[in-house]
């Protein structure tokens, strides 16, 4: 009751450093991803269930269709910078799903009215989903390997293919915070975010070489941000230039592929997380005139 | 610190669809208090809540919450309360421990205290037994249970509770209070919304009735329930209240009660006047004469709905008291 007794009090809850606001949310997040079998079924058994019944389905036939120019190269290696980069846009569609989840459980409110800073929450969240993308990345390419798939640039390629799949999970998931946001439903956030993949993913240049597909698949993958994804994994994976959408020769070998598609979704995180970020500010200062 | 936990000048909160929820609010807690705010759905209870918790920004007008502006230092106020939104807000995924923990270190509990503090509030929350199952499989009283302790990790100095007991079973809104009063006593400064009359009658030292987005009187419960003028006395006519309408104007035509004193219930009359029960006859005597069959008949103290009544013109309509009370209750003086 006494002013003295008050203030002592208070000083039990000094908040934390940014890092440790970060760390908390990054806790938390990594537990749920674990636990939370929508996450995990979603984001991990079904790229998993495409790697395996696309090279086993498609192998014979597509193996010819890809085989144009150089030596062979077999659809297992072909396929698995594609199932990279769709386990990287599975991923972040989730990552809106938890933003939905979380405004809808009150947790939104509940860490708004905490001291922690929104952007340690947000960072943690974030990192939290990248750290499962990788994982998740990872998996694909051993399972890959074990399947046939070879990589051209070893190690370091790699490690590349991870950071791609970093690059390229970042527009979707600021996309898909941005329909959490808007939509403020889970609902519709699981159909904004998922239901868009799976055309994305075969108006690309994820399962076919463009060159044996319509003139219009050809047009649209061209705006397609996953031909990008795919073709600088790719690059990677066979170790040679594969992007047709745009043709570069200024770098040589795979720079030709990396540093047009790198630079193409950069410019697309940055617009698109930008907005999110303007959208999540907006958002925790709420609906007052 | 503060002289007062809140001290509120001129709030004002309109929304950006252009509501107007909170217009001209004035109000001062000092520390220590049990303070309720009391009104029906839609009346500002919850947007004035918000804003002194900082999540709703205000349009215009002061609010300081244990000395800091919300506007001009949130995290410092943020530090400095703990908030239990309306609905139940825990994480579905974690279990009781976890959600605990978690408030914990949002709060920066120092790490030394975290085990005792968690163990305590599992204790107090009584969710000792499950505290290693998920959220996800509680009861909604369970539920309820587990927020609440989470709200308070970091023992803050003011407490915001917004319907703290809504949808809860009578036995836990019991246990729940026990646990609210214990730290209040202890010091903490604890603002709550209720609809439940009974609730803040017992538990709130002072009270402010907000309607359409003002308060319109605060005071203590009994202070308040003196200001209604007297007592009440209840005539139950017919159950469908056919006659009341009739019933009123003979009463008032007896002059021993002004008409603006007779109210029409669901089943009959409340009367309000100093004179209450030497009224009685009368009124009894003027029916009769109407050709009115009377069922019952009761004299008793105002209650804080008749406070409501009184001073908006309205019950609390929303009310859905359970099975606690809200019986009239006999006069004994």
């Amino acid at each position: 009751m006494s002013t003295e007794n008050a203030s002592q009090r208070s000083q039990q809850a000094t908040g934390n450093t940014f890092v440790g606001d970060v760390w908390v949310n990054y806790k938390r997040w990594m537990i749920k991803s674990v636990r939370n079998p929508f996450i995990l079924t979603g984001s991990l058994l079904q790229p998993v269930i495409f790697l395996v019944l696309f090279t086993q389905v498609f192998g014979q036939v597509a193996t010819s269709a890809i085989g144009g120019n150089g030596p062979a190269i077999s659809y297992e290696t072909y396929l698995v910078p594609a199932i990279a980069v769709q386990t990287a846009l599975a991923a972040a569609a989730a990552s809106g799903i938890g933003l939905v989840n979380d405004i809808e459980e009150g947790m939104f409110d509940k860490i708004l009215v905490s001291p922690m800073s929104r952007t340690g929450v947000f960072l943690g969240k974030s990192l939290a989903e990248i750290s499962r993308i990788v994982a998740q990345i990872v998996i694909i390419i051993g399972l890959g390997w074990l399947l046939g798939a070879r990589y051209a640039t070893g190690i370091p390629g790699i490690v590349g293919i991870l950071i791609i799949g970093i690059i390229f999970s970042l527009w979707f998931t600021a996309f898909s915070n941005i329909v959490a946001l808007v939509t403020r439903d889970q609902e519709s956030t699981i159909i904004g975010a998922n239901i868009l993949q799976f055309p994305l993913l075969f108006v690309s240049s994820a399962f076919l070489p463009l060159s044996v597909m319509p003139g219009w698949i050809q047009t649209v993958a061209m705006f397609n941000p996953i031909t990008y994804g795919v073709d600088a994994a790719r690059a990677l994976t066979l170790g040679e230039d594969v992007m047709t959408v745009i043709e570069v020769t200024r770098f040589g070998g795979i720079w030709d592929t990396l540093v047009p598609a790198l630079t193409i979704l950069v410019v697309l995180d940055i617009v698109l997380v930008g907005a999110a970020v303007v959208m999540l500010n907006r958002a925790a200062k709420s609906a007052v005139q | 610190m503060a002289e007062y936990a809140i001290d509120v000048d001129g709030l004002e909160l309109t929304y950006s669809d252009g509501t107007q929820a909170v217009r001209d609010v004035d109000l001062q807690v000092p520390e220590g208090e049990l303070f309720g705010f009391l009104g029906p759905n839609g009346a500002g209870k919850t947007t004035t809540i918000k804003v002194l918790s900082t999540l709703l920004r205000p349009s215009a007008g002061s609010v300081r919450v244990n000395g800091f502006d919300v506007v001009g230092e949130p995290r410092k106020v943020r530090q400095t309360i703990g908030y239990m939104a309306q609905e139940t807000s825990i994480d579905n995924d974690l279990t009781a421990r976890e959600n605990i923990r978690f408030a914990c270190e949002a709060y920066g509990v120092p790490r030394s205290e975290r085990a005792d503090r968690i163990d305590e509030l599992l204790e107090l929350a009584d969710l000792a037994d499950v505290a290693d199952k998920r959220a996800n499989d509680f009861s909604g009283g369970m539920k309820k249970r587990l927020d609440a302790a989470t709200a308070l990790v970091h023992r803050p100095p003011l407490v915001f509770l917004d319907e703290p007991t809504t949808g809860l079973d009578p036995a836990a809104r019991n246990r729940l209070w026990e646990y609210f009063e214990r730290i209040n006593e202890e010091g903490t400064t604890i603002v709550l919304t209720t609809q439940y009359l009974e609730e803040a009658d017992q538990l709130c030292d002072r009270i402010s009735v907000i309607h359409d987005g003002e308060i319109v009187v605060t005071g203590s419960p009994e202070a308040l329930k003196r200001e209604v003028g007297g007592e009440v006395l209840d005539v139950e006519l017919t159950e469908d209240g056919t006659d009341a309408e009739r019933a009123r104007d003979a009463v008032a035509s007896t002059d021993a009660v002004d008409r603006s004193a007779i109210d029409v219930t669901d089943d009959g009359l409340s009367i309000t006047s100093p004179r209450a029960r030497e009224i009685g006859t009368d009124v009894l005597l003027a029916l009769r004469d109407a050709d009115i069959p009377v069922l019952g008949f009761n004299v008793r103290s105002p209650t804080l709905d008749d406070v409501f009544l009184a001073v908006t013109g309205e019950h609390v309509d929303d009310v859905e008291d359970i099975d606690d009370g809200s019986d009239p209750v006999e006069v004994s003086r």
